[in-house]
């Protein structure tokens, strides 16, 4: 709770005004009583027919007051929960995008979504409602109190000969809803997520006719999330009567003990009636102040979800500021020594002891079978995991001295799912170099064979492509994934089998333009036919480098290499 | 006043003419438009109806109690405090204590059932928009985003919860409350209550200001939240590209800008709700004043006694709660019309179209396409199919090639019936595939698809997904067929491994393997193979091809493969160009013929060389 709320920490002003502007309101609303007992005990009883217009028409007055401040105190209320808000997303969204690829194993996407829009709105709600009336209900009972203590001090105790039970009780409700609405906001992911999955395999949900499978999963979640809901909500229902059943019997106990001192004499009518007033008061303002309890029970299950986000630790962005070199020699080099990785919080090796040493403007091809690791190896040039031993050196640089940022600005990354963003096709493609002139997105595109297939769209450049490209063949998302790398003009280019949905005729295309390219150029290919284009390559097998060398050296040493050839029908058996 | 016009500094959303127009649209079509939101809500709501009736019981029983409690201790001050007498004021303290104490007890009762109702009714409504996107067309979703899907079936929809966890018991205790003061504030002055209701009227126009503004705000507050919830998750489902391209600071931008658009729209529509408790309690406080004031005059000629104005004003109180409480719960309840709405547009969204008389067709797996034309979007002007015609016999293997784009996965696609085509026809065992009920025909295919996909459950279920009856030694035979045992027994867990959201255990090729093994456990009439193998290493993939040749065995199965090596045992080739077929003939044939399919294999193996 703490660490979110030091977001209002911005809005000093607002907040003091709103709060002054609730203050006066609830000055206002306090002496009204006062006022009316004045007019009954001297306007009426002494027949005093002036005061009673006198004392009216302050009451009238002090009513506009009140109204005013109220309107004005609406402004600044929603001004600061919306920026509160707004700053809360904005970092929390900031936080995100620093996270490590490893961060995200622990806050599934399903979870962010939730905690990004459904938990901050819930703390929005509360700091809002704080600032209008949150404050107002207590403070109303405190004040209804003291006045009443003012107004006589005997009569009034009774008002507060239940207080202590109600803080208790008070106290491990909200104890109770904090865990009871954790657990509701818990379900809200897990309902996401099934959401999520679902919309994204929603082809392969009615190619397989899951509709009524998909359905009873959703229902299961959603059933869940119903009864947790439930649960947390029934448990905070107790609040509001109990609390009105305390204060109804202090009413009572006012109302009859007043009456004995009023026959003994000790006490005047007027103040036993105000006293009944205030009571009343305290009433009214309980429901109010049992909304408020379980609203803030919500919001700091939330805050803490979000505190969560905020405290994430991320060990490898975290970047020392050296810049890259610039030697002309190792630009777009790379170089590992004995690198070995393991997924983090998993105990089985996926990379061992790999080395290898590509020459600024050499191409490698990097074979093996599915599943030996190849995008792996990938994955840790531009440090999306740190390796668990050995070096990586690009550039002549250990990738954990560069600067994150920096380093993955000299990389063009296609990866072998090709994956677009909503938007146009100029859009996903400058997602390599946001300032590119359209000339340079061209260039681009020419180079990555999809420029024909572009023009060929009635809206070229600005058609739209839905969300992960649906509305685009597999090979034409291939193809602008290619161009969005090549537009980054990166020192080092990494292909991972993006080749795949590509015919021959265009594969063959695509090679060729890309000989002219000096970027160093790491390709995992599953075909012989391109890695014999390649200056090395590197046959890895369960993680382990199984051969190194040009594809006649290995042709000759390597076994492995050689069944893949034959199953090519590349050489002959 | 410069400051009301862009208090803040915040734009105002609705222009004079908005507001117009909303008054406009209130009395047309947009008011029955809103009562038939109500209504459906009711609807659910009404499906607990003896639940519901316990509920009103119960809030009678409550408000009844709530108002003679007040009566009671007014009676109480008139006869007993007043005159400080005590004789019989023990007995009317007890019978309040019983009052009061039935109270709590039917206000913890009212709101325990409501409770459930209300979760209940958000439940149906929740999986009544699930079930209906499952029947909705393939192109619905091609269309939007997820995230903005997703936010309608949970941010939209706890809107509408939060109004009816609350709102009911409000308006129906409300009314019945300000029913209840109203005969007892008559019977004790119809003077009095007359001048209390002078506040009526203001309040009836200051509401009809306040919400004429909230009721948009609130749509559009909930679109933006729909719209930012959209980018979120395609974010954070492709950080890996973000990271990638240090695209950090476009994406948190582009994040800036939307979360920008919900704190404008939250800004004005939490501002104007926020006038209304103010309104509610200035006019509260003028009848308090009237009350008072006149209520005093009136006592000092005698026409009241004191007793009555103290409890006149309770009631005053009393009378203006209930109506403080309708206003801000009208608030409340177009909040949740807005989400409402939202979602009731999906469940309005036109299911996939299914003839009358369509039959349960038990396909032999002969496949014609007659004369078909295609496109996705209707006002495309080009076809991404065109006169496509050809015929398969039941058992035989189709090879489909060309360069991408072709239309190549369309073809597969209007296959499944995914789509419906334009023009022309597609037909099973002669009978138009609209005349087959597509569930029938569905479950008679297999789909391996170009991204496969991997829920996040194990390895077993995931495989199971194909046919949901199939026994785990079936479902291990299919693993070992499509070549996938051996790696799924090095997983941690073997086949009970569940599988993370972003599969990052297993290898893009091993998830092709694992969609292979679902096609073999399905045992369709059917194979639809949409580059099936492409990141499967060729090792494997010959592995794997004698078990693909068995399961295409006795079926009619069509294949998209760019390494032609692996579709050199179809029958028949459809070469694709452009979303036209420009070639089609049994394999042997096209070869012989010399044609494009002809130099196409030609050229790749010469790349070879």
């Amino acid at each position: 709770m703490k660490v979110v709320f030091s977001y209002v920490k911005s809005y000093k002003w607002p907040v003091f005004f709103a709060l002054f502007l609730m203050l006066v309101e609830l000055f206002v609303e306090l002496i009204q009583p006062l006022i009316m007992a004045k007019i009954i005990d001297e306007g009426i009883q002494a027949q005093d027919h002036q005061l009673i217009v006198q004392w009216g028409t302050v009451l009238l007055l002090l009513s506009f007051v009140a109204f005013l401040s109220g309107v004005a105190n609406s402004y600044f209320s929603s001004h600061t929960a919306q920026s509160f808000a707004f700053d809360l997303r904005n970092a929390l969204f900031e936080k995100i995008q620093s996270f490590t690829l490893a961060t995200f194993q622990k806050f599934p996407a399903a979870s962010l979504i939730t905690r990004l829009t459904n938990d901050v709105s819930q703390v929005q709600t509360v700091l809002f409602m704080s600032l209008r009336i949150m404050l107002r209900a207590p403070l109303a009972v405190m004040g209804s109190i003291i006045m009443a203590f003012f107004v006589n001090a005997k009569l009034a105790l009774f008002l507060v000969i239940g207080a202590p039970i109600v803080v208790i009780f008070l106290v491990s409700m909200v104890v109770k809803g904090v865990a009871y609405f954790s657990k509701v906001q818990h379900r809200v992911d897990r309902l996401n997520r099934v959401l999520q999955e679902n919309l994204q395999a929603i082809r392969l949900v009615k190619a397989y006719l899951r509709g009524t499978y998909e359905a009873s999963r959703f229902e299961k979640v959603a059933g869940q999330l119903k009864i947790d809901t439930v649960k947390a909500l029934r448990t905070m229902e107790y609040i509001m009567p109990v609390l009105l059943f305390i204060m109804n019997m202090s009413l009572l106990a006012v109302l009859w003990f007043g009456t004995k001192q009023i026959a003994e004499g000790t006490t005047p009518l007027g103040d036993v009636v105000a006293i009944v007033n205030y009571a009343m008061r305290i009433t009214g303002s309980f429901s109010m102040f049992a909304f408020i309890i379980i609203f803030y029970a919500r919001a700091n299950a939330s805050a803490e979800r979000m505190a969560e986000v905020l405290a994430v630790d991320n060990e490898v962005e975290m970047i020392s500021s050296s810049v890259g070199a610039t030697d002309k020699v190792k630009y777009g080099e790379v170089l590992f020594e004995n690198v070995s990785f393991k997924y983090p919080g998993t105990d089985t090796p996926v990379l061992q002891n790999i080395s290898f040493h590509v020459k600024a403007g050499e191409k490698l091809a990097i074979m093996g079978a599915t599943g030996a690791g190849k995008s792996t190896l990938l994955q840790l040039i531009p440090r999306f995991y740190d390796i668990t031993a050995g070096r990586i050196l690009i550039e002549g640089q250990d990738v954990k001295e560069w600067d994150t940022q920096r380093l993955r600005e000299v990389i063009g990354y296609v990866p072998q799912q090709s994956l677009l963003f909503t938007g146009s096709i100029a859009d996903n493609v400058r997602w390599g170099d946001v300032e590119a002139e359209m000339d340079a997105v061209l260039q681009a595109t020419i180079q990555a064979q999809i420029h024909a297939s572009v023009e060929d769209f009635p809206r070229g450049y600005d058609t739209r492509v839905g969300q992960k490209g649906v509305n685009l063949s597999g090979g034409q998302k291939q193809r602008l994934s290619i161009a969005r790398a090549l537009l980054r003009k990166a020192h080092i280019l990494m292909m991972d089998d993006s080749t795949s949905a590509l015919d021959v005729d265009t594969e063959q295309a695509l090679w060729k333009d890309l000989e002219s390219e000096k970027a160093t150029m790491l390709v995992v290919t599953q075909k012989i036919r391109t890695a014999k284009e390649a200056d090395q390559i590197l046959l890895i097998d369960a993680g382990k480098v199984v051969a190194y060398g040009t594809h006649d050296e290995l042709v000759k040493s390597s076994a492995l290499y050689k069944r893949i050839a034959i199953s090519q029908q590349e050489v002959e058996q | 006043m410069a400051f009301f016009q862009k208090p803040f500094g915040y734009e105002p959303i609705l222009s004079k003419d908005d507001l117009k127009q909303a008054v406009q649209k209130k009395k047309g079509p947009r008011a029955s438009n809103w009562k038939s939101t109500l209504g459906r809500i009711w609807r659910i709501v009404d499906e607990q109806r003896g639940l519901l009736v316990i509920v009103l019981l119960m809030v009678m029983a409550s408000s009844a109690l709530a108002l003679i409690g007040p009566y009671l201790i007014g009676k109480m001050i008139d006869t007993f405090v007043m005159n400080g007498n005590l004789e019989g004021l023990g007995k009317m303290i007890t019978m309040l204590v019983g009052i009061y104490a039935v109270l709590a007890v039917t206000l913890f009762l009212q709101n325990y059932w409501m409770i459930g109702i209300a979760q209940q009714t958000i439940y149906r409504l929740r999986t009544s928009v699930f079930s209906h996107l499952q029947k909705l067309p393939v192109s619905f979703f091609d269309r939007r985003q997820h995230g903005e899907l997703m936010s309608r079936v949970t941010n939209d929809i706890e809107a509408v919860s939060s109004t009816l966890n609350s709102s009911f018991i409000q308006v129906f205790s409300s009314v019945l409350t300000l029913g209840g003061t109203l005969i007892i504030m008559l019977s004790l002055s119809p003077l009095l209550t007359l001048l209390t209701m002078t506040i009526i009227p203001t309040m009836f126009l200051a509401m009809r200001w306040i919400t004429r503004r909230t009721g948009p705000l609130f749509k559009e507050q909930q679109a933006a939240m729909g719209a930012l919830n959209g980018m979120i998750e395609e974010t954070i489902s492709g950080q890996r590209i973000v990271k990638a391209f240090s695209q950090e600071e476009r994406v948190i931008a582009e994040f800036r800008e939307k979360s920008l658009r919900l704190k404008r729209t939250g800004f004005w529509a939490q501002t104007y709700s926020g006038f209304i408790p103010k309104v509610m309690n200035f006019l509260n406080n003028m009848s308090f004043t009237i009350v008072a004031g006149i209520g005093g005059l009136l006592a000092l000629y005698g026409h009241v006694s004191i007793g009555v104005i103290v409890i006149f004003t309770e009631y005053a109180r009393q009378f203006t709660r209930p109506l403080n409480d309708l206003a801000n719960q009208f608030n409340t309840v177009l909040s949740a019309i807005a989400g409402a709405e939202r979602v009731f547009v999906l469940l309005d969204e036109q299911p996939e179209v299914e003839m009358v008389a369509a039959n349960h067709h038990k396909l032999r797996g002969k496949v014609d396409f007659n004369h078909v034309y295609f496109k996705y979007e209707q006002g495309e002007e080009a076809y991404t199919l065109k006169d496509v015609h050809f015929s398969v016999e039941p058992g035989q293997t189709v090879a489909l090639v060309g360069p991408t784009g072709a239309g190549k996965t369309t073809i597969l696609q209007l296959i499944a019936r995914f789509y419906d085509v334009e023009k022309g026809e597609v037909l099973f065992d002669g009978v138009n595939v609209q005349q087959i009920d597509r569930e029938a025909l569905r479950s008679q295919m297999a789909f391996v698809l170009q991204d496969p996909f991997l829920f996040e459950a194990t390895v077993r279920e995931n495989i199971r997904y194909g046919r949901l009856n199939a026994s785990d030694i079936e479902i291990e035979e299919a693993a070992k067929r499509a070549n996938a045992h051996d790696f799924i027994m090095k997983l941690k867990d073997g086949y009970d491994t569940v599988l993370a959201a972003d599969g990052r255990e297993i290898s893009q090729g091993q998830k092709q393997l694992l969609s292979i093994a679902r096609a073999f456990i399905a045992d369709p009439k059917i194979l639809l193979l949409d580059e099936a193998t492409s990141s499967i290493d060729t090792v494997t993939e010959l592995e794997i091809q004698e078990a693909l040749d068995t399961l295409m065995q006795g079926r009619t199965s069509f294949v998209i493969a760019h390494r032609l090596n692996t579709v050199r045992n179809a029958d028949i080739v459809l070469v694709m160009q452009k979303g036209e077929l420009v070639e089609v003939g049994l394999q042997q044939d096209l070869i012989e013929a010399g044609g494009i399919y002809a130099k196409m294999l030609s050229s790749s193996s010469r790349f070879m060389e």
